[in-house]
């Protein structure tokens, strides 16, 4: 059967896979710094590009190659580069495709780690930012400028839990001229598919739901090959369109951005990010609903001040997120509890839960953004980012909904 | 036919013309779906790989974007 035939649960488990040695069924773990071949001429083909073949794990090994076929696959990509965090991902991708004195117009509802990269890290670079509120497309226009080379949002913002339309976002992106990043983290190939979204290029923390266990960190860049790099506005990337045409981004990030930041996919990590995309779909399934049911009851809650999930029919971004992601609704939400000593309370108070700073473990996890993950950040900034002083963000696991609510129920007596 | 692929002589039989497609098949080039073709020094596009065709005395060059050194 062709893999273009084939529907996403079983995408997931055949799709990108070839059998092992001794057909073995799982990708084999090649844990080797180096590969070495028979004759000077085979290296100086493969250094030149005329052969395909393995030389250094920093640059490509046979573990996260399969890896990034497969998530190709699943997002209707051309390529994938596998690398060794989210942010390295996000890191590559950007830093690929952007030089000093450009700018990148990003949604302000954004992972904290990403906030910090775009605002100070790139920013001593010579690459500023413009920080915009995704959901509000006029204002997304509007900050558009000639120095825009990149329109970065998340598919749900996190911890903020708004929607952008990114098929509105995506017009914007096509009007100036310019490619869209989109990290699609929290809603995984499952929810929506990136070809269908309308991005061009796609960014994964594997670390969260396609891991499924929190046992590995890891980042995945999918190559759309729909945006035009012929583009006046990327003259950097003439020798590659040149060359590699549609795959230009990719060869770019590749021989030049990947290669020398170094920031690889370790081969472990890619192994066990593979076994997790075998039950992306049942696992997404169960965060899904468990997410839904835990908002009603929270939203239900005489303790719970307000809660904020684009699941719940009053959130002003539910519209958007049925539409774009299939009447799923990811597996963060965020809720308050009227102030910091509550919200300490709470988290102090559950016994299964965890209180740790991750998203997308099969084990719920919680966590005080405003203490924690975005404590680096001022009133004003964390307005930005949705995040209050009261706020308890829960990133919901696949355990049994009535463990999970009784759990949330005796913690919030003690509030 | 007579071909020079990557800088060395190479022979195909019974065949005096083809399309890009169906070289790749036959010199079972890997990777097909990521390499670069170059065709007497110019570039394919890979829209125009299967209306493209190559006769004797013709250079082809692949070239890869992945594995390798880079």
């Amino acid at each position: 059967m062709g893999t273009n035939t084939l529907r996403l649960e079983t995408l997931l488990i055949h799709g990108g896979t070839e059998p092992g040695p001794g057909g073995a069924t799982t990708v084999p773990i090649v844990q080797s710094s180096s590969f070495a071949h028979a004759t000077a001429e085979d290296l100086e083909d493969i250094f030149r590009g005329r052969k395909v073949g393995q030389v250094y794990t920093r640059v490509g090994n046979p573990t996260t190659e399969s890896l990034e076929k497969r998530l190709a696959l699943l997002e209707g990509g051309i390529a994938a580069i596998a690398t060794a965090s989210g942010m390295a991902a996000i890191t590559t991708a950007v830093m690929t495709i952007v030089r000093s004195g450009d700018e990148i117009l990003s949604s302000s509802s954004l992972f904290g780690g990403t906030f910090s990269l775009f605002r100070d890290t790139l920013a001593n670079y010579g690459i500023a930012s413009r920080f915009v509120d995704p959901t509000d497309i006029e204002a997304v226009k509007a900050a558009v400028n000639e120095r825009t080379r990149l329109i970065f949002v998340e598919t749900i913002g996190n911890p903020k839990m708004d929607v952008p339309d990114i098929e509105a976002i995506r017009k914007v992106a096509r009007a100036a001229g310019v490619p869209l990043m989109v990290d699609a983290t929290v809603t995984t190939p499952y929810l929506a598919r990136a070809r269908e979204l309308g991005a061009d290029i796609v960014i994964h923390s594997t670390s969260k739901f396609i891991n499924g266990t929190g046992s590995s960190i890891g980042g995945a860049i999918v190559d759309l090959g729909s945006f035009d790099w012929g583009n006046a506005k990327f003259p950097h990337f003439e020798p590659f369109v040149k060359k590699y045409r549609n795959f230009a981004f990719t060869a770019r990030a590749r021989k030049l951005i990947h290669k020398d930041f170094g920031a690889c996919a370790a081969p472990m990590n890619s192994f066990l990010l593979s076994e997790g995309i075998e039950t992306l779909a049942l696992r997404m399934e169960r965060h899904c609903s468990n997410a839904l049911q835990l908002a009603q009851f929270l939203h239900d809650h005489p303790k719970s001040a307000w809660v904020n999930y684009p699941g719940l029919a009053d959130s002003p971004y539910h519209e958007v997120a049925k539409r774009q992601y299939g009447g799923r609704f990811g597996a963060v939400l965020t809720f308050g509890l009227g102030s910091k000593e509550n919200a300490f309370r709470f988290i102090n108070g559950v016994l299964l839960a965890k209180n740790l700073a991750n998203i997308g473990d099969a084990k719920t996890l919680v966590i005080h953004p405003a203490s924690t993950i975005c404590a680096d950040y001022g009133p004003q900034e964390k307005e930005l980012m949705g995040v209050t002083e009261d706020m308890v963000r829960v990133a919901v696991g696949i355990e049994a909904i009535d463990d999970i609510m009784e759990d949330f129920a005796q913690a919030l007596e003690k509030v | 036919m007579e071909l020079t692929v990557n800088g060395k002589p190479a022979t195909i039989d019974g065949k005096e013309v083809l399309d890009i497609v169906t070289l790749l098949a036959e010199l079972k080039v890997e990777q097909p779906d990521y390499v670069t073709v170059e065709l007497n020094g110019e570039i394919l596009d890979r829209e125009a790989f299967s209306s493209t065709t190559v006769k004797g005395g013709d250079s082809v060059e692949f070239l890869y974007f992945m594995g390798g050194g880079r």
